[in-house]
């Protein structure tokens, strides 16, 4: 239990005295929330308004899901400078690493879309309590499983050139397929079925859900595929670190 | 030191695709020794340095560490272990202080217990003026020996340095070899790899290794017993016809980029015929006893700086 708070203090520590990493990701979410909330809402037929409340799981799904994915980048930053030898050495489990990695992946995610959801009056979204710990369970669990998402896949990266380009080619269809700016009921059937396989899906479902009050799939459907991804790909980064300098 | 092993290496293989980069490397180092891998670059010294300090997996064979299997029993293994990496292995961002504190978290201390832990090893390791400083903003020196004091957060009986001093300047090096022989006289255990014999020479045993297998083991002057006489260096105006000379005239020179190095058994004696005979005007000639360099040079025909060494650590005094 030491092990697995000791990685996550550690991860924290170097975000607070990173204060451009700590400032960039909290304006990024209000760039995405007004920028395209404005730009894509003037042209929708819900009205500016209306589409703001849309997209607005959309915008807290898509700030999670870099955010949590690029904290994992610091992984590859210390196999690359050689920093994660010194913690693969130390006698924590595996599996406390890739937990550690993963929760505090998800706190750093959670840092800038907490400022989203302190914005929720602003734009006249009046969620009861009840509505509001539903959004904000649906956040922690959208949050664990990208950094889990992330975590699993900065393991096996060396460079730290190469996977910020794979990760945004890999993320933003992700974040296209998820119905985040637009109701899937509408889309063609091969794009709903590709959304399916889609864990992105699943976290912005649950997140409309606590936000407009209806969910496109059951919400514990999409509660069960989360958890089953956390699981997947913490256990998925667990054996990269048991490998150690065989990976 | 005593004779109870603090490790042993048996019949260790390792394996990268088609690269045969360990071939069966037998080992033993005793408790309270300091113990000194030496071979250039390339030799297999880091593949064997991580298998033993739970890195790696060995394709074939077995390790154990202080009692504990190096592949079935890591974890209760790397509680025992610290481990001076050849990369720096700091959090440049944080200052000292919260390295060796977040270190301590890490091997399992309470919160409280790793403030202290780092906070002797501050005062231990000359480290205290520097210690709300960014790791970063450190000297090549002090970097080292904050390194030095992350190996020895969980109070290890035994102490991996993997090329430890590398790029350090003379005095730092000093004061890092300083620290680890308080560190073998309080009864530790050391494993170094160097491919500096200078730094391998303070070493109670020394393994050479090349090519992914132990050459000789011994204690220094064990090994330089294995030359069996002394070694003359001659710098002459062309030293490829003079090797061509010498061989022709039953000498076996080996080229060395400070000249020729020839192993003779009875080098003063030696030095005046050849003085006397060699066709070549000639530059410099030394005779001199057997260093490590001649062991291996004897051993491979090649000399430890086929690795390239930097020319200022050549200068440096002896750790």
């Amino acid at each position: 239990m030491r092990g697995l708070l000791a990685v996550i203090l550690l991860d924290l520590k170097r975000l607070w005295v990173d204060r451009v990493r700590l400032i960039s990701s909290l304006i990024q979410p209000l760039l995405y929330l007004f920028v395209l909330g404005s730009g894509l809402g003037a042209s929708s037929t819900l009205g500016r308004s209306g589409y703001l409340h849309y997209i607005y799981p959309g915008v807290l799904a898509l700030s999670l899901l870099f955010s949590a994915v690029f904290a994992a980048m610091l992984i590859v930053f210390d196999r690359q400078i050689g920093f994660l030898k010194a913690v693969l050495v130390a006698p924590v489990p595996r599996v406390a690493i890739a937990l550690g990695k993963v929760l505090s992946g998800a706190i750093q995610a959670l840092v800038p879309a907490t400022i989203l959801l302190v914005l929720l009056p602003l734009l006249h979204l009046d969620l009861a309590p009840p509505a509001l710990l539903e959004l904000i369970g649906s956040m922690i669990l959208a949050a664990v499983t990208f950094s889990a998402l992330g975590v699993a896949t900065a393991a096996r990266f060396r460079s730290t050139t190469v996977f910020p380009i794979i990760s945004n080619a890999v993320l933003l269809p992700m974040f296209f397929l998820s119905g985040a700016l637009y109701p899937l009921g509408d889309a063609p059937t091969w794009l709903r079925v590709l959304a399916h396989l889609d864990p992105v899906t699943y976290a912005v479902d649950l997140m409309r859900g606590a936000v407009l009050g209806h969910w496109a799939y059951p919400p514990l459907l999409s509660l069960a595929v989360l958890a089953g991804f956390i699981v997947a790909l913490t256990w998925l980064a667990t054996r990269v670190f048991a490998a150690g300098e065989d990976t | 030191m005593n004779d109870t092993p603090a490790l042993e290496a048996s019949a260790l293989h390792k394996r990268y695709g088609a690269v045969h980069a360990l071939r069966g490397i037998d080992l033993a180092v005793w408790r309270g020794e300091m113990f000194a891998l030496l071979g250039p670059n390339g030799a297999g010294k880091t593949t064997l340095f991580s298998i033993l300090a739970t890195l790696l997996k060995p394709s074939e064979g077995s390790a154990r560490v202080l009692g504990h299997d190096a592949v079935r029993e890591r974890v209760a293994l790397r509680r025992r272990i610290g481990i001076v990496f050849q990369e720096p292995a700091l959090e440049g961002k944080l200052s000292v202080r919260d390295n060796l504190l977040l270190m301590g978290l890490f091997y399992g201390l309470p919160l409280r217990v790793a403030r202290t832990r780092a906070g002797e090893l501050l005062q231990t390791l000359g480290l205290s003026e520097v210690a709300a400083r960014e790791a970063q903003k450190l000297s090549g020196g002090q970097k080292r020996r904050v390194e030095l004091a992350r190996a020895l957060v969980g109070q290890p009986d035994l102490l991996f340095l993997d090329e430890a001093t590398l790029g350090l300047d003379v005095d730092a090096r000093r004061l890092f070899w300083a620290e680890i022989r308080r560190y073998v006289g309080g009864g530790g255990t050391v494993f170094l790899t160097t491919h500096y014999m200078d730094e391998a020479e303070p070493a109670d045993r020394i393994a050479l290794i090349d090519r992914g297998q132990i050459l000789a083991l011994g204690t220094p002057q064990d090994l330089k017993n294995q030359v069996g006489g002394g070694v003359l260096l001659l710098a002459t105006a062309d030293d490829a016809q003079a090797a061509d000379w010498l061989r022709a005239h039953g000498h076996a020179p080996e080229p060395s980029a400070r000249g020729l190095l020839l192993v003779e058994r009875e080098p003063a004696a030696a030095l005046p015929r050849i003085l006397g005979a060699l066709p070549l005007r000639t530059l410099r000639a030394e005779v001199h006893e057997p260093s490590l360099e001649d062991v291996f040079l004897k051993l491979t025909g090649r000399t430890l700086e086929d690795g390239a060494a930097p020319p200022a650590r050549r200068a440096g005094a002896r750790p």
